[in-house]
């Protein structure tokens, strides 16, 4: 509540500033910031969310600046104010196209392409003299409204335009799409494996990220009412906008408000008060430096956790706690899955034929051959190295195969990519946990989608139908009383039950297990099992990779054997216990299994 | 996240928020107070500029900031501009375009300076010209004569050279083009530096030799990074043009010249803009034996005959020692000029008549008689120097000239 | 023909100081997955080093090389123990911006130290060439290129002769398996920035004779190195040389017979093409499909 109102009085106080002083230099210098705030707020969607570290996004600030100039020096007829929306669209199109560039890079590569982007923007701008005028740049008109209020257009178009990013931030954040990005930063091809159609979701980012930071750069630039490269393309502007992100908190909702309006002031000092440009770039460079290793969160981050731990000194973790053991079965699951349970006859919903893939010389899958039938639980078991993991990696498409097919549902999926293999039906969990670690517990969950449309994306997760869903499925599986953790902070146990709740989000016709049972206790292991016996009553087919064997052989109907990367038997588990040359790959002559254990 | 880390998240980004606004209202406040035009007559003068003296303008920043202050000692010595003592509020825009817009807007709001006067180079001018123009205060710049300054209908500016960058190079190529057919070079080559003062300054030259017959074999415009000229000078030596005129600034002007004595190109002719007006550091940066024979245009002359150039030289020599570079000359033209204006109208706060007043007469300077058309174009001739001799001679316009003699076309390694 | 073959010489000369300075660069991206944006920066650092040797001590440039290497190779390392060493472990994007932090600071200090007006260096020789068969081969380039050779070919003999150096090799192999078998990598990863610091400031020294400088020139230079990797493919040194030759070619070719200003943007260009169409650069390799995020 306290919160709020702070955010009333300075919004409050923002508002009313040009009435109460009319001294331009600190209306500049507000309107400077505004400028700053407005970029820094618009990077944080694709670097704070996405996790791509852009340092050319001060070209969207040039682009929307040479829209609004090349616009009003060939229409002078017209109110330079109408082209600030073009200018928008301008940038946000260009943004689309860098972003489809995106999809080919990550990481380091990315980087470099958005200075190169950002250095070419520049080049163009200086080159191509029959549109922006060279290096000589453009000139506007000035203002043509009463000196009484002479910047006060400026300042207000700005401010609304930083209300509307900071709206557009904070909107995306609750939603499927905002998920998806913190996904997409997190673990990039975990995220399509649960349904995250990334290309669609970077390319949507950029476009968020650079359409009102365009329509800014176009106010900027009529204020300045003279455009040039130099000036709208420097990468000192890039390097500003980035530091204000970081210093105020990346990712976060108002840090990069809070960054933009620190450190523009802080430019400001240090080149009046300290003379100069060298004590200026010792400023930028050593607090870019600095925050990088001292404070790479950023400051209010820092704050709030230090605020966290004060609150919380002393007292127990919830994570520590045990998880409840006892299941809740799943009603809602099943009003999902009403469609799929069948009575026809059992045909095979998974089908594998001649599968390979080859690591070098190496052949970890070699025509590899089996299926699975839809309604059952399936094992798929067998000596290390003989490449059942690598059989799941190749379904799921973590990787791509050399050679055979596979057959999904009755459609050919080899050729496509992960997300639309979940769009379809199949879900898969990992046997090193991969959930997305700087997301709560409920947010690992949400971020799953299950089918891909524009609206769906639009959909608030943190709360509504989908958070609702999502903590059903979490109370399935034991873990709603963590919804609010971090997911780093959880035990390897606690991990793959949400795991397999994200998975379940997907209302999956079939799920993929990695080593469900590997490396917790009995008495989970004994809850997973009754777990999956309960999903399978509700029609879901399950293919099991595991080395507990007794786990295995109770749980599954029948059992696949793969060896040297290739299928040497198939069979019901008594078959496989006793079939002679599995007991001589893998499971050992002198191997028993234990009798039912005793309920 | 729990609702507690939420709010207190909230908090910290409108408190600094709201406590910057707070403090910028405040000290806004505090200060509407005082007036700009009381009556105190023993009140100083505040003149107030934002200069480069950091950054990629700082030589030329530097040497305008001299020129200053020179101009503020011999007018406080002789008993200020209006009575009044002069004060210089000088601030440091690192040669940075959205730095020179602050500056000049805490110059008017902040400090509440009661008249301007210009910045280095066009691309500081055309933006702080604006906020001058915005304010209805006179501006005066000092140096950036890009054409394009002079086209927004401003109705406060005013350069204080003796012509827009165009017109500067016109004494020279109209000599050119005089010259009887034997002794004129026939073929012409145009390297230019990309700045919207030096690029129209080849232009201008340009123009005129064409129309007068004198054919164009290579030109090029290029980047302002370029450091590496081999390849064009490899490319003017295969045309091998009688004339290079070269839009540079210094370091490309030096680097040029090196790489033609590395390709032993020596074209017959050679006119550069900047660079060979820097004396000594031009001779040593190309070795004073190839000096012989450059042309180049400029401003001003420590030994030509304008008003008050003898003494403003000389005390010059006495607060900083040695010749005034060309753009301290400058900066004391355009501090004289706003005197002028001042003293015509009477008072320093009717900005208005003193532009008016300014379009309608002559001011003397330094750099000669000044005068101006309706947007603010001063409409006078530049000087042309050549290097004769291991120093800087002035051989047109011919009334201001400091030799008869001009040394007809480049010598490298002839002197030294 | 001779004006192609003229070029062809230039371009060539310009492509062998070109390896030497992308050779650094690409060492410390190989072993320690880095991109050291502060790269220029020692670059324009080496240069303004020369200069001051040059003019105080009247010492011929590339001599001086000798005094640089030590000097640049403990700031180098000096550098990385204090800024880089904390965040080795942290996101690539991290350590970029991190040394971006730093190419400004050092950048802010040489302003400093020297001023921001142009500087060169200029020996006797940096205006006279070699006349051969009707082309001319500016001596300074001539020489800058023989000792680049000379320094990179002692590089390679370091890295592929000298137990360190396999050390060094190991360690950019695999880091996890380099320390079992004894390897500090941590030391290991300081020395190798001192020798990419090194490289790059036996490199300023010759660019200084060669171009002007003022200390914002590193940016034009970070650009043109980060395309040469880029282009060589990130982490392989011979890579790196293979494609600053062909840069120094495309460049000169541009500027000759397109027009020079394009030749400033011709960096740019040929990264975004790069890692549009092949990724992994001429001579890079692709990182495993399947590596899991931890």
């Amino acid at each position: 509540m306290l919160g709020r109102v702070l955010v009333g009085v300075a919004a409050l106080l923002l508002l009313v500033f040009p009435l109460l002083s009319d001294d331009a230099y600190y209306q500049n210098m507000v309107i400077l910031s505004l400028v700053f705030a407005i970029a820094a707020s618009g990077l944080n969607i694709i670097m704070g969310y996405a996790g791509y570290v852009s340092l050319g996004h001060g070209a969207f600030i040039g682009l929307g600046g040479y829209t609004i100039g090349v616009m009003a020096t060939r229409f002078d007829t017209v109110s330079p104010w109408l082209w600030v929306p073009l200018a928008g669209v301008v940038t946000m199109v260009v943004a689309i196209g860098l972003g489809f560039v995106s999809l080919r890079s990550s990481g380091a590569s990315f980087v470099i392409i958005t200075v190169a982007f950002l250095f070419l923007a520049q080049v163009v701008a200086v080159n191509w003299v029959g549109l922006t005028g060279g290096s000589g740049g453009l000139t506007l008109p000035l203002p043509g409204w009463d000196a009484s209020y002479l910047n006060w257009p400026f300042y207000y178009a700005l401010l609304g335009l930083l209300v509307l990013q900071v709206a557009l931030s904070w909107w995306v954040r609750r939603t499927k799409l905002g998920m998806g990005l913190v996904a997409i930063r997190g673990d990039e091809s975990k995220a399509a494996t649960i349904g995250i159609n990334l290309p669609v979701q970077k390319i949507i980012g950029f476009a968020a990220s650079s359409f009102l930071v365009g329509a800014g750069g176009a106010v900027y630039g009529y204020y300045l009412t003279f455009i040039d490269p130099r000036g709208m393309f420097g990468i000192l502007l890039s390097v500003q906008i980035i530091l204000s992100l970081l210093i105020g908190g990346s990712g976060t909702l108002w840090g990069p408000v809070f960054g933009a309006f620190l450190i523009e002031p802080l430019n400001e000092v240090a080149n009046n008060q300290f003379g100069g440009g060298n004590i200026r770039l010792l400023l930028f460079g050593g607090l870019l430096a600095l925050v990088v290793i001292v404070l790479p969160q950023g400051v209010l981050p820092a704050i709030e956790g230090l605020l966290l731990r004060r609150r919380t000194a002393g007292k127990a973790g919830l994570v520590g706690a045990r998880i409840r053991t006892e299941g809740v079965s799943l009603e809602s699951l099943t009003s999902r899955n009403a469609g799929t349970v069948e009575t026809a006859a059992p045909h095979a919903i998974l089908q594998v034929q001649d599968l390979s893939k080859r690591f070098g010389g190496l052949r970890a899958v070699d025509h590899c051959t089996f299926d699975v039938r839809q309604g059952s639980i399936t094992g798929l078991i067998g000596p290390n190295g003989s490449g059942k993991t690598t059989v799941f990696n190749l379904i799921d498409n973590t990787m791509s195969a050399n050679g055979g097919t596979i057959t999904f549902d009755g459609h050919r999926i080899e050729g496509l990519p992960a997300w639309d293999r979940a769009h379809r039906g199949l879900g898969r969990t990992f046997q090193i946990t991969r959930l997305f670690r700087d997301m709560t517990v409920l947010e690992n969950v949400v971020a799953a989608q299950r089918a891909f449309s524009m609206s769906q994306l639009t959909h608030i997760a943190v709360s509504g139908p989908e958070a609702k869903a999502a903590e059903e499925l979490l109370q399935f599986v034991g873990m709603r009383d963590f919804r609010d953790q971090k997911a780093r902070a959880l035990s390897y146990g606690q991990q793959k039950l949400v795991e397999l709740a994200q998975v379940l989000m997907l209302d999956p016709k079939l799920i993929l297990l990695d080593e469900p049972a590997g490396g917790i206790n009995p008495v989970l292991i004994e809850r997973m099992g009754d777990m999956i016996r309960e999903l399978n009553s509700y029609g879901t087919t399950f293919l099991i990779v595991e080395h507990n064997m007794p786990f295995v052989l109770d749980l599954c109907e029948r059992v696949h054997v793969l060896g040297r990367g290739a299928t040497m038997a198939t069979g019901t588990p008594e078959q496989i216990r006793s079939d002679p040359a599995v007991i001589d790959a893998y499971l050992g002559e002198d191997f028993e299994l234990e009798p039912e254990r005793v309920q | 996240m729990s609702q507690h880390a939420r709010w207190r998240r909230r908090l910290s980004a409108p408190i600094v928020v709201g406590l910057v606004l707070l403090a910028a209202a405040c000290g806004g406040n505090a200060d509407k107070g005082g007036d700009k035009g009381a009556a105190a007559s023993t009140k100083p003068i505040r003149i107030g500029a934002s200069i480069p003296l950091t950054g990629q303008f700082s030589q030329q920043g530097k040497a305008a900031q001299e020129g200053y202050k020179v101009w503020q000692a011999m007018v406080n010595a002789n008993g200020g501009l209006l009575g009044r003592q002069v004060e210089l509020v000088i601030k440091d825009d690192a040669s940075d375009q959205n730095t020179v817009v602050s500056d000049y807007n805490a110059l008017i709001s902040k400090d509440k300076v009661d008249l301007l006067i210009g910045t280095y180079s066009s691309l500081l001018n055309l933006p702080a010209s604006a906020v001058a123009e915005k304010n209805k205060m006179l501006y005066i710049e000092p140096a950036g004569g890009a054409p394009k300054i002079f086209e927004r209908g401003f109705q406060y500016l005013f350069f204080s050279q003796q012509a827009t960058a165009d017109k500067q190079g016109k004494s020279f190529a109209e000599w050119i083009s005089s010259l009887p057919e034997d002794q004129r070079p026939k073929t012409a080559a145009y390297p230019t530096i990309d700045d919207p003062f030096v690029a129209p300054n080849v232009k201008g030259i340009r123009d005129v030799l064409e129309a007068a017959g004198v054919k164009t074999v290579y030109s090029t415009t290029y980047a302002v990074d370029l450091s590496n000229f081999d390849t064009i000078v490899s490319a003017m030596r295969s045309k091998q043009p009688d004339l290079v005129v070269h839009g540079a600034f210094f370091d490309d002007g030096v680097g040029m010249i090196r790489a033609m004595l590395k390709a032993n190109f020596t074209p017959h002719w050679l006119y550069q803009t900047t660079a060979p007006s820097l004396g000594d550091e031009y001779a040593k940066a190309i070795g004073a034996e190839n000096t012989q024979g450059i042309i180049f245009a400029i401003s001003h002359a420590p030994q030509a005959k304008t008003p008050g150039n003898a003494e403003f030289v000389a005390k010059y020599g006495e607060m900083f020692s040695g010749l005034p570079p060309e753009d301290a000359a400058d900066a004391f033209g355009a501090a004289e000029v706003l005197a002028a204006a001042v003293k015509a109208v009477g008072n320093t706060t009717d900005q208005k008549a003193m532009a008016d007043w300014l379009r309608g007469n002559k001011v003397d300077t330094v750099l000669g008689t000044l005068s101006w058309d309706k947007d603010g174009r001063p409409q006078g001739e530049f000087l042309t120097g050549q290097w004769q001799n291991n120093k800087v001679e002035y051989i047109l316009p011919q009334n201001f000239a400091t030799t008869g003699q001009i040394v007809m076309g480049w010598e490298p390694g002839s002197k030294g | 023909m001779t004006e192609f073959l003229q070029y062809l010489v230039l371009g060539l000369l310009v492509g062998g100081v070109y390896a030497l300075v992308a050779s650094g660069l690409s060492l410390v991206f190989g072993v320690m997955k880095i991109i050291n944006i502060a790269h220029g920066a020692f670059l324009i650092l080496g240069a303004f080093l020369a200069y001051t040797i040059w003019s105080r001590l009247d010492i011929d440039p590339l001599l001086g090389i000798v005094i640089i290497l030590p000097v640049t190779f403990v700031i180098g390392w000096g550098i990385y123990w204090a800024a880089v060493r904390p965040v080795r472990s942290a996101p690539i994007a991290s350590t970029v911006l991190l040394t971006f932090g730093i190419a400004l600071v050092v950048e802010a200090l040489m302003g400093f130290a020297w001023g921001n007006n142009a500087t060169s260096i200029r020996p006797g020789y940096g205006s006279e060439s070699f006349h051969l068969a009707g082309l001319y081969m500016p001596k300074a380039q001539v020489y800058g290129g023989l000792v680049a050779i000379g320094v990179l070919v002692a590089l390679g003999l370091f890295l592929t002769r000298t137990w360190l150096g396999r050390a060094i090799r190991a360690a950019a192999i695999n880091p996890t398996g380099a320390e079992l078998i004894g390897i500090k990598v941590v030391t290991v990863s300081a020395l190798v920035f001192g020798i990419g610091t090194a490289a790059a400031g036996a490199g300023g020294a010759i660019i200084g004779v060669l171009y002007s400088f003022v200390p914002g020139t590193h940016y034009v230079w970070i650009a043109r190195l980060l395309a040469i990797v880029v282009l060589g493919g990130l982490g392989s040194l011979n890579g790196a040389m293979i494609g600053a030759v062909v840069f120094g070619l495309a460049e000169t070719f541009t500027a000759a017979y397109v027009s020079p200003a394009w030749a400033t943007a011709f960096p740019y260009l040929i990264v975004f093409a790069v890692l549009l169409i092949r990724p992994q650069g001429l001579m890079g390799s692709r990182l495993r499909e399947d590596a899991v995020a931890t």
